[in-house]
């Protein structure tokens, strides 16, 4: 018998419903993947998943019932994007089924250590950009900040500036997955960035030149000879300085403008 | 001078302290407010030197009365001097933070005044940034001694976190060092500020209305390398601080010679970072790994090998307390393994919660073995090589060292060759 693969369409709702149908097939599946990351195999049947609200929510409330980590741990597992995401998530539920809750402890099930590994990298990478995001400000004053992650680390990020920049209008920007956030001092909703603009700091890693206020260019310019200032000569160490902040981060940052050959 | 000028010689002139840490505090925003502080501290960037960035760390000023041998900003030397405003610290800051370059603002200074008048002066760009732009980031702000005590609470009621400098390791050197400070000036103020964060915590339990008192509690910096001290004498001192003045941190900082001085590393020697990157590693041992500085040295050997890590060190001079049972160590023997840190051990008591742990499990758990295995066994069988020399532990004590240790051992092999 061929193997089968079950495939759903890239989203939350999809990654549950296709995990739910596939802990309820009564023939053993073999993978569940996000239809982008499978790479068709001669010998697979596969199924396309079409998302259905009701066994997603079923399938949540099920988790919830086992603990708020699990919920959390689903939740992290599609937003580290892994293509095996799906499938880890899947056999996690199948072993709790039958073991319950204390599966979050078997740290030498393969499945639940990859799960509890994508969820401390999404949440290291989103604490890495709640420092490293770089808000431009507008002339309107609004801040408006775009960068790339490896995760979907995008609302992770907006939970951190509502708290801290509470009072401001801000937008977060992940220009890879081009999806916007906007805070206007009440709600969270999502934003259209222009497509110019988006492609200009896609590029440039910095906003076009008629956006760029003079204030805005005043403290990006005193930011960079405070960032040259403190170093101490003496002690360089590019090395360490890359292994804490990776080149593909760089790209955003203001003080590493013209710096991309250190 | 221009802003940006006054901002590169200050920025430079405070390169030599050390701290960055912008944790332990959880300052809330306020209505109207700017920012918040976050409990694990953030960095927001790091230096070419590979240290992390999480203030705005500058001088309120570097135009210095004092004349400390080991200091860049000394009297004596011919440099340019500035000076900021008050609102010119403020308004860098809050422009900084609102673009998160920053978490908060690390403000330290040179005596241009009287003690007090320099520390009333910094104590007001904290006012200001607190009461005007309504700041709730983080403030470290750095102790003049001989300060009033009457400045110094008002320091601690607005700033997160203070530090009173050590500078060096013992009285003698401060003397001939740094003739114009003295211990009892640097000692008071933190015994001063340790009572009373003491105090305010017990008024706290009864009201909520007590204010905080210096939240992110206090730290140091002394300097290696410029005085002759043992790292015995210097991880003593540091245990003490730990323990009887409930200090938070305590820096090191590698000599840098700026000064051409009969009494010091002449210009161009290096600093020593290796000994500064092991003295940390002690440091870490008193902190977290329930180590005595006696333990780590001793009156025989009382400085630490630059060699080998001081946790390794250990284990191998205790070589006959392993291996251990990796099923039945308690929690505190597994943190004295080399190789297994706080994050391992926890795993390792995690996993055999459920089941006992096998060979093939030590991976799975996410356990780097290459030093370890020397010290663990399973089942009576120890984990190690079947024939082993001690010469092989320590060479791969050497060999196997954490990426950070190797970075800078590297890093500082490269400055040798100029
Ligand atoms: S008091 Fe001493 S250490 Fe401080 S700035 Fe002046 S000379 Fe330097």
């Amino acid at each position: 018998m061929s193997e089968l693969v079950y495939l759903y369409d890239g989203s939350f709702e999809g990654l549950l419903t296709a995990v739910a149908v596939a802990v309820k097939s009564p023939r053993p599946v073999h993978r569940v993947f996000a239809g982008r990351h499978y790479v068709p195999s001669l010998f697979a049947t596969t199924l396309m998943v079409e998302g259905d609200p009701a066994q997603a929510e079923r399938i949540l409330s099920y988790l919830q019932e086992i603990s708020k980590d699990a919920v959390q741990l689903a939740m992290q597992a599609f937003l580290s994007e892994d293509k095996d995401a799906a499938n880890y998530l899947y056999e996690f539920i199948r072993l709790c089924l039958s073991r319950g809750a204390a599966v979050l402890q078997f740290h030498t099930n393969d499945s639940v250590r990859s799960l509890l590994n994508l969820s401390r990298k999404v949440d290291f990478e989103a604490h890495r950009l709640n420092g490293m995001l770089r808000f431009r400000i507008l002339e309107d004053g609004v801040l408006y900040a775009p960068f790339q992650s490896d995760h979907n680390v995008i609302a992770h990020c907006a939970g951190h500036f509502q708290k801290r920049l509470a009072e401001r209008t801000w937008i977060l920007h992940d220009t890879g997955r081009n999806f916007a956030l906007y805070w206007d001092t009440n709600s969270l909703q999502p934003a259209d960035i222009d497509d110019e603009l988006r492609a200009y700091t896609t590029h440039f890693g910095e906003l076009p030149e008629h956006l760029l206020t003079d204030q805005e260019r005043y403290y990006q310019h005193l930011w960079r000879c405070f960032h040259a200032a403190v170093s101490n000569p003496e002690r360089e160490n590019k090395l360490l300085q890359r292994s804490f902040m990776p080149r593909r981060y760089w790209h955003f940052l203001v003080e590493m403008k013209g710096r991309n050959r250190g | 001078m221009k802003t940006e000028e006054k901002l590169s010689i200050l920025a430079n002139a405070a390169k030599y302290d050390v701290s960055c840490a912008s944790s332990g505090s959880t300052r809330a925003n306020s209505p109207g407010g700017i920012g918040n502080a976050a409990r694990r501290g953030i960095c927001h960037s790091w230096s070419a030197d590979g240290r992390c960035i999480s203030l705005l760390k500058i001088l309120l000023s570097n135009d210095c009365l004092f004349d400390c041998a080991y200091c860049m900003s000394r009297r004596s030397n011919d440099l340019p001097r500035a000076t900021f405003t008050p609102e010119e610290i403020a308004d860098l800051t809050i422009n900084f933070y609102l673009r998160n370059y920053i978490e908060g603002l690390f403000l330290s200074s040179a005596v241009y005044a009287s003690p007090d008048k320099t520390m009333s002066d910094m104590v007001d760009v904290c006012r200001l940034l607190r009461k005007k732009h309504l700041f709730n980031g983080y403030i470290h702000l750095k102790i003049i001694p001989g300060a009033s005590r009457e400045l110094v609470d008002q320091a601690a009621l607005l700033a997160d976190r203070l530090s009173v400098n050590i500078e060096l390791p013992s009285e003698s050197s401060l003397k001939i060092l740094a003739p114009q400070k003295s211990r009892q000036a640097i000692l008071q103020p933190m015994h001063h500020i340790s009572e009373h964060k003491t105090g305010f915590a017990l008024e706290a339990k009864k009201s909520r209305h007590t204010p905080n008192y210096c939240p992110a509690g206090q730290s140091t910096q002394m300097i290696i390398g410029a005085s002759g001290e043992s790292d015995l004498h210097i991880l003593n001192l540091t245990q003490s601080l730990y323990r009887r003045m409930q200090l938070k941190r305590v820096y090191y900082s590698a000599y840098m010679p700026v000064n051409d001085v009969p009494n010091l590393p002449a210009p161009l020697s290096p600093p020593p970072l290796i000994r500064e990157h092991r003295l940390y590693q002690a440091d870490w041992l008193l902190r977290f790994y329930k180590f005595e500085a006696e333990e780590i040295l001793s009156s025989n050997s009382p400085n630490l090998d630059e060699r080998i890590d001081p946790k390794a060190a250990w284990a191998l001079r205790n070589f006959d307390h392993f291996p251990l049972d990796i099923n039945r160590a308690s929690y505190e023997e597994l943190l004295r393994v080399p190789g297994l840190g706080v994050l391992s051990a926890q795993r390792i008591v995690a996993a055999r919660r459920v089941t006992a742990i096998r060979e093939e499990d030590l991976k799975k758990i996410g356990l780097v073995m290459k030093r370890a295995k020397y010290f663990l066994s399973i089942k009576g069988r120890s984990l190690a090589p079947s024939s082993f020399a001690y010469h092989h532990v320590v060479a791969a004590m050497n060999r196997a060292e954490p990426a950070s240790s190797s970075k800078i051992r590297h890093a500082s092999k490269q400055l040798r060759l100029f």
